[in-house]
């Protein structure tokens, strides 16, 4: 039996999960919608793992992603790395002198500036999402075409029309505008590309120094056009990796690899059929009323967060 | 009307935690109840966002919430409204305004003492003429205020000189006061936060912006305490010199015009010429519109002395997991950083 090494990635959008071997060789790679259920998503993509590769032996798992600690409670994670850190580490690994690292994901956008194979510099998005992938998504929705044309359409743009990028709202409108004005349905995509890389360059990119080579990952990284944009934005032909939508995933499985365990404590792939449940409560012990979550697996309560105090994550022994 | 039970209500936000010391001190001495809101909960942030006007910074919502709290139970509010506290500089617009914005929000609002303190020109004079009339309006005069302003005074310039020392926060702890409800504070102590002796193999890490973002810990969900748990020992603009502080402003080709931002720059910019401190973490409120200025230049000198900067940016709806990634992100780059 192999020993493969697990790597989960929680996001917003997506839940992806990657098991490889050796890393030069993946084994299997899952991406699935997230649909606000993590929990669900998590144990499908186990599934879809063990179907891939039958019950393989676990060496090591690492988590990363916005769900990442409710991740690592249900899985028994080994690493549990911010997904900078995910992103960054996957990146070097795929292009191992990258300089900077443009990762663009559901409601999250990052900019990584390594140098060296150090990461001496990051931003992501503040609270906007404007450029990213949901917008993305939603317009590809309300035009009516799938995410998947969208980004061929946008290469038969012949003149790209200019859209307003710095607020998604703003920029619907400029694009109805557009149409009703009678701009080819490609040149308006062109444009709403060409919108989003002068939007992420100006707000994330602000003041960095990207240098060449760049890696573009996560799943907008599958749109053609947003590749476009960005090798006519910087003048630098960016890299898209092959497992570009897996990326933060691929970076927590290294690190798990890089933290040579003993053994994993992955909690085996039993999980996938066992039940798990979370709900929040209001904590009435203080004025701070903090929104305590608590996950359980049946009865039993594996974890809960969210309270600023411990009262409540520390009465769970795990 | 010497009135010994006179209950006066102090906001625990925005200026209390720059001069608390002094203010409590001072009432205190003139044998005045001094009633000191809670730290800051949900409560009190739920409160302060319904009341406050929608374009206003998270800290003055806060301040809303804080003063809405207090008005029932208290026969007078003290909200000076400070213009300047030293020569050639102001305080922001949207503090100055706070006397005015409270009057019309909070509804029933008991007397605001809303003294003008006003320093830009002759500090001693201005400073003098804003304790005579804020004693006045309540009925103090002549050597009682004198000596009421002397007290405050020695209260207040040992605890600078505490906070220098990074040892301000002495036995008050925030979270216990909250917990018990406790609305006045005993011993006049804002319950800062303590920059922990240093420790072997820790990261230096100088932690700026406004007292009264990284001091309320509902607000900062407490940031400070976060850094430390993931190995950083912090230095706040407070554990500077006020001096260093001013020096360092001189190296800009023009005076910045916000005491609150010559501190922040200040600090950043004594800090970039340490070479021990390994980063720099500004944390501003979203809204804010001296540092959206401020925040960018300090970013600017920072990187041109290639010390790492994280901006973090707080509103009411900040989650947690946010911050935290940037945190853990920032604290990861770092050491490596460092060592390289």
């Amino acid at each position: 039996m192999k020993k493969i090494y697990l790597g989960i990635d929680v996001g917003s959008v997506s839940t992806n999960l990657i098991a490889f071997a050796s890393p030069e060789e993946m084994l299997a790679s899952v991406y699935l919608r997230t649909y606000g259920q993590p929990i669900q998503a998590i144990q499908e993509g186990l599934k879809q793992i063990v179907t891939l590769l039958g019950k393989a032996e676990v060496a090591g798992v690492g988590v990363t992603g916005s769900g990442r600690a409710l991740a690592a409670v249900m899985t028994g994670a080994d690493v549990v790395k911010n997904e900078i850190t995910a992103h960054a580490v996957a990146a070097s690994f795929v292009v191992p002198d990258v300089q900077t690292v443009v990762e663009i994901g559901g409601q999250d956008s990052k900019l990584i500036i390594l140098r060296q194979g150090v990461v001496t510099d990051f931003a992501m998005n503040t609270v906007c999402a404007a450029g990213t992938g949901s917008f993305l998504d939603q317009q590809a929705a309300r035009i009516g075409i799938s995410i998947e044309e969208f980004g061929p359409q946008a290469l038969k743009a012949k003149n790209p029309v200019r859209i307003a990028g710095r607020c998604a709202v703003f920029a619907e409108s400029d694009m109805i505008h557009k149409q009703q004005q009678g701009h080819s349905l490609e040149d308006i995509l062109a444009g709403l590309c060409e919108a989003l890389v002068r939007n992420y360059l100006n707000n994330v990119g602000k003041g960095k120094e990207i240098l060449a080579p760049v890696v573009f990952q996560g799943g907008v990284a599958a749109n053609a056009g947003m590749c476009q944009a960005f090798n006519r934005a910087l003048n630098i032909e960016v890299i898209v990796p092959k497992q570009y939508n897996v990326m933060g995933a691929f970076g927590a499985a290294l690190l798990a690899r890089e933290a040579k365990l003993e053994s994993s404590s992955f909690r085996g792939f039993e999980l996938i059929d066992r039940h798990f449940s979370s709900n929040g409560f209001d904590c009435q012990g203080c004025a701070n009323r903090c929104e305590v979550v608590e996950f359980r697996e049946g009865e039993r309560v594996l974890a809960r967060w969210g309270d600023r105090c411990g009262k409540w994550s520390n009465a769970v022994a795990v | 009307m010497k009135n010994k039970k006179l209950r006066l209500g102090l906001p625990r936000a925005l200026f209390y935690y720059y001069y608390a010391p002094w203010w409590e001190t001072f009432w205190q001495a003139l044998g005045v109840e001094v009633v000191v809101s809670p730290p800051t909960n949900k409560e009190i942030m739920d409160l302060g966002v319904s009341l406050a006007v929608a374009e206003a910074c998270l800290p003055v919502k806060i301040y809303y919430g804080h003063t809405a709290w207090l008005a029932g139970q208290v026969d007078v509010l003290f909200v000076p409204r400070l213009v300047s506290v030293e020569k050639k500089s102001f305080i922001c617009p949207k503090l100055m305004g706070l006397p005015d914005m409270l009057r019309a929000a909070v509804k029933p609002c008991p007397p605001i003492i809303d003294t003008v303190i006003n320093c830009v020109r002759q500090p001693q004079e201005g400073l003098a003429a804003a304790v005579e009339d804020m004693a006045g309006r309540v009925g103090f005069r002549g050597r009682e205020v004198q000596s009421a302003r002397e007290a405050a005074q020695e209260r207040y310039l040992c605890w600078l000189e505490r906070q220098q020392m990074g040892r301000a926060n002495g036995a008050t702890d925030l979270t216990s006061a909250s917990a018990a409800g406790a609305a006045v504070s005993e011993t006049g102590k804002p319950g800062l936060i303590d920059s922990a002796p240093a420790q072997a193999g820790s990261l230096k890490v100088g932690l700026v912006g406004h007292a009264y973002l990284i001091h309320d810990r509902f607000l900062s969900m407490d940031i400070p305490a976060k850094v430390k748990k993931m190995g950083g020992e912090i230095t706040l603009p407070e554990n500077l010199p006020p001096d260093q502080i001013a020096l360092a402003c001189r190296q800009l080709p023009k005076r910045l015009f916000w005491t609150l931002g010559q501190k922040i720059m200040g600090s950043v910019l004594s800090l970039i010429e340490q070479d021990s401190i390994a980063g720099i973490i500004h944390l501003t409120a979203f809204g804010c519109g001296p540092d959206s200025l401020v925040g960018d230049l300090a970013e600017r000198y920072a990187r041109r002395r290639g010390t790492p900067f994280l901006l973090l940016t707080i509103d009411e709806h900040t989650g947690e997991a946010g911050v935290n990634t940037r945190l853990e992100a920032f604290m990861d780059m770092l050491p490596r950083r460092y060592s390289a």
